[in-house]
Order: structure tokens, then sequence, then C-alpha cells
């Protein structure tokens, strides 16, 4: 199990996650919902230890993160936000250094690797560089990289950026499967139908702060409301949507 | 509105001349780089201006002054020309708009012309900048030192004299900037009508042969700056080849003083200046222009996905998991990485200017005077000193662009992926250097001396060339906590490299008598075993301080300058309640 407790983010003039707390357990897909700027993203990379923490503690199984962040992260499995990528290597060559660094078999993480781009589509241009790659390609990438050496966490930005119909459902099986198989998997994300499809936990963070953190039946019953989209709607969008939209039309037809 | 578009293109092209992705996040920015590259030139200025300020005695006549002054107009002319070569050279990718530009400024009412404009603009700016930096206190200096020999203070000023030297001066400097400039950019613009995936492996061609011209001409040309090595009829041809020169004859024909047995030559060379310059500017507008337009039109249809093609892609496994990751990405990135390439070429041009300089140049004969007449069959002291020199600068080349990033945001992966201590990542770079650097340079000097030289001497010379490399290595790495090509840069950190790279410069006689002193040794079993001894402890010592200095620290990824004020730290002995500092790594997700 994953466990924030407490956890702040501050930067000069502003608090980016305040006192956070919320777990993810193991065998269900923990959905991490909020808009722009509420500090999701922050949170991940906390989480998989590229950005310290102001405040508070992430534990897994238990164990404090900090106590042992090699151990850690030979555990967990990471999708960013932006599918920021050694552009001058072929996907083959990415996902091969990957496994070197992850330390696996050469023998087994070949064939692995050779499993991965042929089930994601990529095998045909397993050799050309990333740099042609469209997003969607460097998406599975990505996707490859995270699941390559089988990982108890799986933290999971944006995974859906890019990627085309059925890869995206595909990736929506995948996900619901890893889970049924006993992972550990906090998804972040915009798409909410996909959110209130795969995940059975949800955690809504609004400026900063956690402003639901329960299962999305107990939501909907709890806020007489039908939908995601409306629960979201109501505890994390502030702006009145429809005058928005009608002041935009009129700017730019003044 | 036109005028409007050029303005805002202009501004936002000049700013990208320096790739700002190189730089730390957080305390890079170009503003920095861009004034420690004005520091560099202004140092190099203040150089150039002491030269100029030796030059009068008080005891020389205004023409004897003249004369006199040749050599350091040369320099200047010649440093003036180098640095727009270099820099046009590392704009070489800017002069054409990239996919980024297209993509962004296709969809937006903006002509092709206006984009082309204020490309140029912004790249001719940039390098009217630098030559005026370069060339402000001598450029001022110059026409006041010599002008002042033949007036007295106030008449100076009210001299025409001083105006045309001075007028003289800077027309000389700019025009031999643009020659350059045009040139380049001329060739660029040919090479652009070819096909483009043509283009563009001869283009990474093109740049470095262009750095490598520019580097070995400075460093090779003939000082022929005197009235009698100009007149001599022998080196006509030579500086009919030498632009440098020309515009030293265009300098004296702008400033009126050509007189004697050298009017002739300077005559020929200003000429020569004229219809170079004129061919360059001509050559460099119509080709440019020519390929833009189909340099554009290409940049939009090529595709987004090309077809697959098996590279040979295949290495060696290097070392463990993480020491062959890094190895691989290390090579990858240097074959692909042009950016990364035309900075290890600077190194090994240098390198290599002074490997000819050994060889050919009456320097060289003259310090290998008691040795081997026929070098090249026999243990020769130019062979050895160049094989040492080429070790010593392809290493630095290496450990250089070591530190320059490749794709910063990409080095996530590695921070993620770190599932061992640093110091397996240090080993991992301690072997990227050895593989690419040390078993590089000696697989070429074996080739070259086991099939010269009788195998004993040049067994052994292997041997002394490993010590020696591996002790620069170490050196090169003392301080180095990163993952080659996955950390920030911020410019000025190389100050250690540059330091060597002079000392070696200009220690190129004690080169030499360490060479020389090999050579003896190579001849005598106990001078060579003590040689020995002394360049295993040398190495020794070199990575034991490279260990001590890397022992406790960990991975770095992001360059960090030195903060202007210190924290006390005192609430972290719960002196003071004063909050934890704030974090001011990243803006908020």
């Amino acid at each position: 199990m994953l466990e924030v407790r407490e956890v702040s983010k501050r930067f000069p003039g502003v608090v980016a996650v305040d006192h956070v707390s919320f777990s993810a357990r193991a065998g269900e897909v923990t959905g991490y919902l909020g808009p722009n700027g509420s500090g999701k993203s922050t949170t991940m990379k906390m989480i998989t230890g590229l950005m310290e923490l102001t405040s508070g503690e992430i534990l897994f199984d238990a164990v404090p993160v900090r106590d042992d962040p090699i151990a850690y992260r030979r555990r967990m499995g990471y999708v960013p936000e932006e599918p920021h990528l050694y552009s001058h290597l072929s996907g083959l060559e990415f996902l091969t250094m990957v496994a070197q660094l992850r330390g696996l078999l050469a023998k087994s993480s070949a064939a692995r690797i050779d499993g991965l781009l042929r089930l994601f589509s990529l095998h045909p241009d397993r050799h050309a560089a990333i740099s042609s790659y469209s997003k969607g390609m460097r998406q599975k990438v990505l996707l490859s990289a995270a699941l390559l050496h089988n990982p108890d966490l799986i933290l999971l930005d944006e995974p859906f950026s890019g990627l085309d119909v059925g890869s995206a459902l595909v990736l929506r099986s995948l996900i619901q499967e890893l889970a049924a198989r006993g992972k550990v998997i906090l998804f972040s994300s915009h798409e909410l139908d996909t959110v209130e499809r795969v995940c059975s936990h949800i955690v809504i963070l609004h400026r900063g702060k956690v402003v639901a953190d329960d299962s999305i039946s107990h939501l909907r019953t709890l806020m007489a409301l039908p939908t995601l989209e409306k629960i979201f709607a109501e505890l994390a969008v502030e702006q009145d949507t429809e005058s928005i939209s009608r002041e935009i039309a009129d700017l730019i037809q003044a | 509105m036109t005028k409007l578009q050029f303005r805002i293109l202009y501004r936002e092209f000049l700013f990208r001349l320096v790739d700002r992705e190189v730089l730390s996040p957080q305390e890079g920015d170009s503003g920095r780089l861009l004034a420690r590259f004005a520091t560099v030139l202004i140092i190099l200025s203040l150089l150039f201006t002491l030269a100029v300020l030796q030059l009068d005695n008080g005891q020389l006549t205004y023409q004897a002054l003249l004369i006199s002054a040749w050599a350091t107009e040369h320099a200047l002319i010649a440093t003036t020309m180098l640095l727009v070569g270099l820099f046009a050279v590392l704009s070489w990718d800017s002069t054409f708009p990239d996919r980024r530009d297209v993509l962004v400024l296709a969809p937006l009412p903006v002509r092709a012309s206006t984009m082309f404009l204020a490309k140029v603009t912004s790249l001719a700016a940039a390098l009217s900048l630098t030559v005026a930096i370069f060339n402000a206190a001598p450029g001022f200096l110059l026409p006041l030192t010599v002008a002042s020999a033949s007036a007295g203070f106030l008449e100076m000023f009210l001299s025409p004299d001083f105006y045309r030297m001075f007028a003289a001066y800077w027309i000389t400097m700019f025009a031999s900037g643009a020659f350059i400039l045009c040139s380049v950019l001329c060739a660029q613009g040919i090479a652009a009508q070819l096909p483009r995936a043509l283009f563009l492996r001869l283009s990474a061609l093109l740049q470095v042969a262009a750095l490598c011209l520019f580097v070995g001409v400075y460093f090779l040309e003939p000082g022929l700056t005197s009235p009698q090595a100009l007149a001599s009829g022998r080196n006509q041809h030579l500086l009919a080849w030498l632009p440098s020169y020309w515009f030293l004859g265009l300098f004296q024909r702008l400033n009126g003083s050509l007189d004697g047995m050298t009017r002739p030559t300077l005559v020929a060379l200003a000429n020569r200046a004229s219809i170079g310059l004129a061919l360059a500017v001509a050559g460099a507008g119509t080709a440019f222009l020519l390929s833009y337009v189909r340099t554009l039109r290409k940049i939009i249809e090529q595709p987004d996905i090309v077809p697959a093609s098996r590279r040979l892609s295949w290495l060696p496994r290097l070392g463990n998991g993480v020491e062959t990751a890094i190895t691989h990405f290390t090579i990858r990135t240097l074959l692909r990485s042009r950016q990364h390439r035309v900075i290890l070429s600077f190194y090994s041009g240098i390198g290599f200017a002074i490997v000819i300089l050994f060889m050919r140049t009456p320097f060289a004969q003259r310090l290998s005077a008691g040795s081997a007449s026929n070098y090249w069959n026999q243990v020769s002291l130019p062979l050895l000193a160049s094989s040492f020199v080429m070790m010593c600068f392809w290493t630095l080349g290496i450990r250089a662009v070591f530190a320059l990033p490749v794709e910063l945001r990409a080095n996530w992966i590695f921070r993620n992926t770190q599932i061992r201590g640093a110091p397996d990542y240090f080993a991992a770079s301690r072997r990227a250097i050895y593989v690419l650097a040390l078993a590089l340079v000696l697989s070429a000097s074996a080739a070259l001396f086991l099939s010269i030289w009788p195998w004993a001497p040049a067994a052994g010379h292997l041997l002394v060339l490993a010590l020696a490399g591996i002790t620069v290595a170490e050196i090169c790495l003392y301080g180095f906590h990163k993952i080659p090509f996955a950390c920030s840069y911020l410019p000025g950190k190389t100050n250690l490299h540059m330091i060597f790279c002079s000392c070696l410069i200009f220690g190129l006689s004690a080169t030499y008598w360490s060479a020389d002193f090999e050579r003896r040794a190579l001849s005598d079993q106990t001078k060579y075993a003590w040689m020995l001894a002394l360049l295993c402890i040398a190495a020794g010592c070199a990575r034991w301080r490279t260990a001590w200095a890397n022992s406790g620290m960990d991975l770095r990824f992001e360059e960090e300058l030195a903060p202007v004020i210190s924290e006390l730290g005192l609430h972290r002995d719960g002196i003071l309640p004063v909050e934890t500092p704030l974090d001011a790594s990243s803006p908020r997700a």
C-alpha cells in the first residue's frame, strides 16, 4: 500500500501541495484528480522521488520511502506527464538502456522488450529514432519503460495523452488487469470518463488540498450527483463554465 | 505589420542563438550565459590591448611604428576572423528555421521573407556585437598609439590621419568578419540545394570541416608581417591563400600606408580582400536566398514518422548493467549529436594543429635537431610528442562535451532508475571516458606505431601513453559527479580545462622535453622502469584524488552556482524558530 501522510510542498510565494494525505491500496486503481495547477503532478513527482518534500512522509508497504529510496525505486514504475525522452536513441535502444539501468538480466529483458514493442505496435519502428515518433508512440515507449521491470507500484500521470482510441482501450484494460494482479496503481488524469470506468477510489485535489477521498460510488451517493463529472465540477471547479465560454466568444467578436 | 513582425522575430531569433535548453533551469539564464561569453571576449580584447600598448616605446618614427604594428594588426584581424568563424559554426543550425519555428509560424500570417530577414539580421547582429566587443579596446587604442607618434596629443585629435586609421580599423574588422560569415552561409546555401537527406548529412560534415579549417588556419598560418616576408617572391603564393593577410592589405590601403617595397603586395592583397568579400556576399545572398524557400517547404513536408531502418546499433557489453547503459548512451550521443561533435572537433582541431606544428614546421625541425632524420621509421620526438598531445586534447574534449546535456528534461529516467549507489554511476562515467578517450587514442596509436616502429619501442610507448592517459582522464574526472550529458550546464565551469589546454599549448617545449626523455628511456631499461614507476604513481595519485573527491557525494543532475549569501542553518539546531526555507526548485505543477 502507498501512504501519503501530511505531505506539503512550498515554492516561494505559493503552497503547491498543502498537507495532503491519502492512501492507494494494492489491487485497486486510485484516481488522482484536480484542475490545472492543483498540485497533482507535484505530488506525483514527490512520490517518485524526483522532487523533495517540504514536509510530511510517504510510505510504501509501511516503510518510509526516504529510508531506502533505492529499494523503493526498484519496485516503482512511473509514466511522467510529459513524454521527455532521449530522442536521438531509437525506441529499442531507450528501452534496453532502461532495462540495463534497472539491472535486469540481458536475455530476459530482451525478450520482454521485444514483447512490449510488439504488443504496443512499436515493433516496426523500433530502430527509428524517437525524434521521429508521434506523441502516442512516445507515450507507448514511456509505458513500456514503466512496466518493463514488473513494478509493484505504478504511477501514471496522464497516461492516455496522445494515444489513439485502440491504444487507449488497451491501456484502460491493462490498468484494470494490473490492479487485479495486486499492483498499487495511482492514476492521474483529466479524462473523467476514463477515471470513472477504471478507478474504484478517487482523490480530488483543489488548490493543493484534498477535497475528496472516497470511492466513486460512495461519493455519488453522498453528494447525490449522477456522474463523476458533476462531482468534480461541484468540488473543484469554481468558475461558471457557461458564462466564461460566452465571455470568450464575446471577446473575440468585439 | 511586417516591420513589427520582423522586430519580434528578430528579437526572438537573436536570443535563440544561444541554446537555452542546456542551461540549468534553476540558476541559468541566457543573460548569464551571454555575459560570460562577453567576459571571455573582453579578456581576449584586454590581452591584445597590452600588445598594442607595447608598440610605442617612444623611439620609433611614425613610418617605423606603422610597420611594427603590422604583426599586432594581423593578429587582431586573424583573431576576429576566428571568433566570427567559431560563432558561425556554433550557431550553424540557427541560420535556417527549425521544425518548431515552421510549425509555430506557418499558421500565422508571416511571410517567409520576413522570417528569412529576421534570421539573417539576428545572426549578423550577434556577430557584429562579437566583433565590436572584442575590438572595443584595441580598436580605439591602436589608432591612438600610432597617430600619437606623429603628433602631439591635441594635434592628433585634430589630424585626419587619426580618424582615417580609426575608420580603416573598424571597416577592416567588420569586413573580415562579414567575409567569414558570408563564406559559411554560402557553403550552407550551396549544400542546401542538394536533396534534404543528403544536405542534413553533408551539413554536419561541413560544420566540422569548417571548424577544423578555422582553428587549423589560425594556429598554423605563418607570421609574414615583416616587410621582407611580405615582399618576398616565394611567399606570394602562400599569401594569396590566407584571407587574414588579404584584410591586412585592405587595412593598409584604407589607412593610406602603402609605401616602399611592400606596396605591390599589399595592393594585391587588398584587391583580393575586396573581391573575396564581394564574391562571398553575392554568393551567400544568392545561394542562401535560393535555398531558403525550398528548405522551408521541405521542413514542413518532412514526415513525422520516417521509415524504420535497421541501424548498426550493436555495441559490446562494457561491465555491469549501469556501466554498459551509460557507456552505450555516451557513445550513441556523441555519434548522433552534432552540437557535441562540433565541440569535440574544436578540441581535437587544436590538438591536430599542434601535431602538424610538431611534424612539419621549422619549430619542430629545430627542436628535433638531435633526433633521427627519418622520424617515421624510428622512435622520434615529433611522433612521441604528437601522440601525447592528441591523447590530452581528445580526453579534454570528451570531458568537456560530457558536461553539456542532451535533452536535459529527459534526465528523469536516470533519476527514476537509480537503483544503485552513486559510486556505481561514477564508475560508469569513468568507464565511458576510458572507452571513448583512452581506448580510442590508444587503438589509433597502436595501429600507427606497431606498423611503423619495431614492436618493442612501440609497445613501450603505448604503455607510457596509457599511463599518461589514465592520469589525464582522472584529472578530468575530478569533481565530475554526474552522468555524461545528463546534468544541466552553467558556462564558466570548464575553467580547469581551459587552463590545462593553455598550459599544454604554452608548454610545448616541456612536452617536447618529456618526449625526449621518453625517447632516451625507451633505449635504457633502467630509465624506462623509473619512468613507468613515476607514471604509475602519478596515475594512482590522480585516481585516488578523484575517488576521494567522489566519496560521500550524490549524483548531480542540476548545476548550481554557489549562493551569494550563505545560510547559517541555525533553525536546524533549534536555536531560532525559523521555518524550513522555501524550496525554490520548481514551479507548481
